[in-house]
């Protein structure tokens, strides 16, 4: 920590030039001291910390919303029957589950002005609960009513309207130029105040999440999900989301605070942002199969959707997966990490082993609400057969 | 700023054990550059032993706030034993007796009293959890002096510092702060308090609750970008980079608005007034308020749309001809936002903000009107 410390006052000399004549006014203690000079950079680095939220403050937006209810199964229900609680699977064999049990709460959220024309970029978090009305107050105190454009569960990012022009828009930092173990500001305005909450920490990663963020151990929650995290010259590293390596659109939140937090970079949020500009939300992506349970270390499919992307790819019941999207898949979980990142539309390469022979499947990703049922087994497959019921087993991707 | 060091700390150059600065996460050999401001901190803080029931830990922290022994902390189920203990930095050993508390801001004033010499390793402590402990209190024997927080109070709760009173570091977002005391316990008998750092996240109203019962302080405290809501941290003093005392750990709630744990500070002016009260006060506590039993919600001429439903939004349905609502410009249809800056998610929170409105005040109300989003002030009608 102090060597990225010391990095940071070789960064900010401006900063610490400045306290420098305080430290030699003190007295006598103008011989190397250890523990002054680290004073001094603790110093510089407050001075940087005061001065990021400072320059942030203008592009930040606060979002309230009124209306809407605690999504479905995202209430705990203590008193219940667990057994007799629990939806039924059968009734929709491709239901999405919201991936957490957090419970929302009606505060303020945060997000950030992403073009002058009044577009605002924030996490789709923040509208879990489907609000009949979304405001948004920006810096300058002005209140506007706010259109959700479009948002992608996937990423966690939506996209704002408001009716307003000539906006000033936050500098960016390139994901080329962030770096692991750099000083790292989030900033949100969910806890109220005048100021921007600011959590502090540094870059512990980049290229998580299939390649959709990079995390750090400041402390994001919902306080500050949809608010930039920022480098210390005041630059946007990321929107901060929650995020998890599974799906559901709550799924992540319980780490909160917990020093594992994710945000999306540039790149990722501009290609995101003109998706959604079009009006077009981004879901999570299905094949739409069952795979066999019963066969260890290899990802043999069981059932096959009607219709589905894996049927429309020409494959069957019986045939293994060898890989997706690059990466070898040996049981499911390989295939879900494979996949759980990549949006409904998206394109992926299946590696396919039918009888020994092997040969590759472009597949593209479907929503769940475009999958059909899955066909009876133990018949010879007839596309033209009607639906049957569902079978017992679970079928997730 | 490096005067006042040598003012707050006279030619000391505290030799702070190896322990803490593992805590505070530097590794470098040299005293880190927080040394200063924890060597202010530690000697101000005592631990706290008392009654342990449920989820209330039988240890907390305290901050001292005269030579003679007065302390501040919070009120808890932990202060209602028989007999409070308190061990200071050096591990001399007192008995706490509780002057003042007030329910509203759940803090409270302890006076420490002699004790019985030697600290209490763990094992005594847990014997003094279960609240009956032996050992009577030494009537008005005195302590000190002890080094302290000056907040600006002197002893008859007259103030003593002028108007900025003992509450003069200048605090912004993005300030290192420091937070010693004992969470988890884990500082044994004489061993030095744990201390976390942080940064200063931003100053705002409490809107929080314990478990389901909301929690009755709502006003301003400082949200902390550090883990110090803690059993056993309670009570901890925050200090800034400089030792400046700036608030101190409140009890472990979560926020209303964002339904996640939630780290902050009373502030030190908000203790500030808490001392002065407490020690002009003649009386041993003060009750929690009761809250302002007024209807202004006819005085306003406004009526809501109520359909039934649990859930319903904060709709005007119509609103009184030559009322004060209708001279500020509220319409039928018009959706209440909010309520003096507060949010109203439904009709329920509308309601209940309104019941809490101070009486004769005006009243800021957030409508949407449309696609427009309009704000209006509201003088109601005096009853």
């Amino acid at each position: 920590m102090m060597r990225a410390l010391s990095q940071l006052a070789v960064s900010c000399l401006v900063v610490a030039w400045a306290v420098a004549p305080r430290a030699l006014a003190a007295g006598p203690a103008s011989a190397p001291d250890p523990a002054a000079a680290d004073y001094q950079t603790l110093r510089a680095a407050q001075e940087v910390f005061r001065g990021t939220a400072q320059r942030m403050k203008p592009y930040l937006v606060r979002i309230d919303t009124v209306g809407g209810s605690q999504p479905r199964g995202a209430l705990p229900q203590p008193d219940s029957d667990d057994a007799a609680d629990k939806p039924k699977r059968s009734q929709n064999p491709w239901r999405e589950s919201t991936g957490s049990d957090f419970v929302i709460a009606d505060g303020s959220t945060t997000g950030l002005i992403y073009a002058a024309d009044g577009y605002i970029v924030t996490s789709s978090f923040n509208f879990v609960r489907e609000p009949v009305l979304i405001s948004a107050t920006l810096a300058d105190g002005r209140r506007l009513a706010a259109d959700l454009v479009a948002r992608d569960q996937v990423r966690k990012i939506a996209l704002l309207k408001v009716d307003a022009r000539g906006l000033a828009t936050p500098p960016w930092a390139p994901l080329t130029e962030v770096k692991i173990g750099q000083w790292a500001v989030a900033l949100g305005l969910g806890f109220g105040g005048d100021e921007p909450a600011i959590t502090t920490g540094i870059i512990s990663a980049l290229n998580r999440m299939n390649g959709n963020a990079v995390q750090t151990d400041a402390k994001l929650s919902p306080a500050n999900y949809g608010g930039p995290l920022c480098d210390l010259q005041g630059r946007v590293v990321g929107i901060c989301v929650p995020m998890a390596q599974r799906p559901g659109e709550l799924a992540g939140v319980e780490m909160y605070d917990a020093g594992v937090g994710f945000a999306v970079p540039q790149h990722r949020v501009d290609e995101i942002v003109r998706v959604l500009m079009t009006g077009k939300s981004l879901y999570r992506g299905w094949l739409g199969m069952v795979v066999d349970n019963s066969v260890r270390d290899a990802v043999v499919v069981k059932n096959v959707a009607d219709p589905s992307p894996l049927r429309a790819a020409g494959v069957v019941p019986g045939d293994t997966i060898l890989a997706a999207a690059g990466k070898p898949v040996y049981h499911f979980g390989h295939l879900t990490q494979a996949l759980y990142m990549l949006p409904a539309g998206e394109d992926v390469a299946l590696h396919i082993d039918r009888n020994g022979t092997r040969f590759l499947v472009n597949v593209t990703l479907a929503r769940n609400t475009e999958l059909g049922p899955l066909p009876e087994l133990n018949e010879p497959f007839d596309p033209s057969e009607p639906p049957a019921p569902p079978p017992e087993e679970e079928g997730d991707e | 700023m490096i005067a006042s060091f040598t003012y707050l700390l006279p030619g000391v150059r505290s030799r702070v054990p190896a322990a803490i600065f593992a805590l505070v996460g530097t590794a470098v050999a040299s005293a880190g550059g927080f040394d200063r401001a924890i060597g202010v901190a530690t000697p101000r803080v005592v631990k706290l032993y008392g009654l342990g029931v449920g989820l209330q830990a039988g240890y907390g922290t305290g901050v001292l706030v005269s030579a003679d022994g007065l302390v501040l902390t919070v009120s808890s189920l932990l202060i209602d034993a028989e007999d409070v203990r308190a061990v200071g930095a050096d591990g001399t050993r007192y008995h706490a007796e509780v002057l003042y508390r007030d329910a509203a801001r759940q803090l409270a004033l302890l006076q420490l009293r002699p004790g019985d010499g030697a600290a209490p390793r763990a094992a005594d402590a847990d014997e003094v959890e279960g609240g009956g402990a032996s050992g009577g209190r030494r009537g008005a024997s005195r302590v000190g002096p002890l080094p302290y927080f000056d907040l600006g109070v002197g002893p008859d709760g007259r103030a003593t510092a002028g108007v900025a009173g003992g509450c003069t570091a200048k605090l912004a977002p993005g300030d290192w702060v420091l937070a010693a005391g004992n969470p988890f316990k884990v500082a044994d008998g004489p061993e030095p308090m744990s201390v976390a750092h942080g940064v200063f996240s931003t100053r705002t109203h409490l809107d929080a609750r314990r478990r389901v019962k909301d929690f009755p302080y709502t006003g301003e405290v400082l949200v902390l970008d550090a883990i110090t809501s803690n059993p056993g941290g309670e009570g901890s003093a925050v200090v800034n980079l400089e030792g400046e005392f700036v608030g101190m750990v409140g009890r472990v709630v979560i926020s209303n608005r964002t339904h996640t744990h939630f780290n902050y500070a009373m502030p030190c002016d908000v203790l500030r007034d808490f001392l002065t009260e407490a020690l002009r006060s003649s009386e041993g506590s003060r009750p929690p308020p009761t809250p302002t039993v007024a209807s202004p919600a006819s005085n306003l001429g406004i009526k809501m749309a109520r359909t039934g439903y649990q859930k319903v939004l904060p709709f005007v349905e119509r609103v009184r001809p030559g009322s004060p609502a209708d001279r500020a410009g509220v319409r039928a249809d018009d959706l209440v936002l909010s309520v003096n800056g507060r949010t109203v998610a439904d009709l329920d929170a509308y309601d209940a903000r309104l019941k809490a409105l101070p009486p004769g005040r005006p009243v800021e109300l957030v409508v949407r009107r449309g696609r427009s989003i309009v704000s209006v002030e509201v003088q109601p009608e005096s009853p």
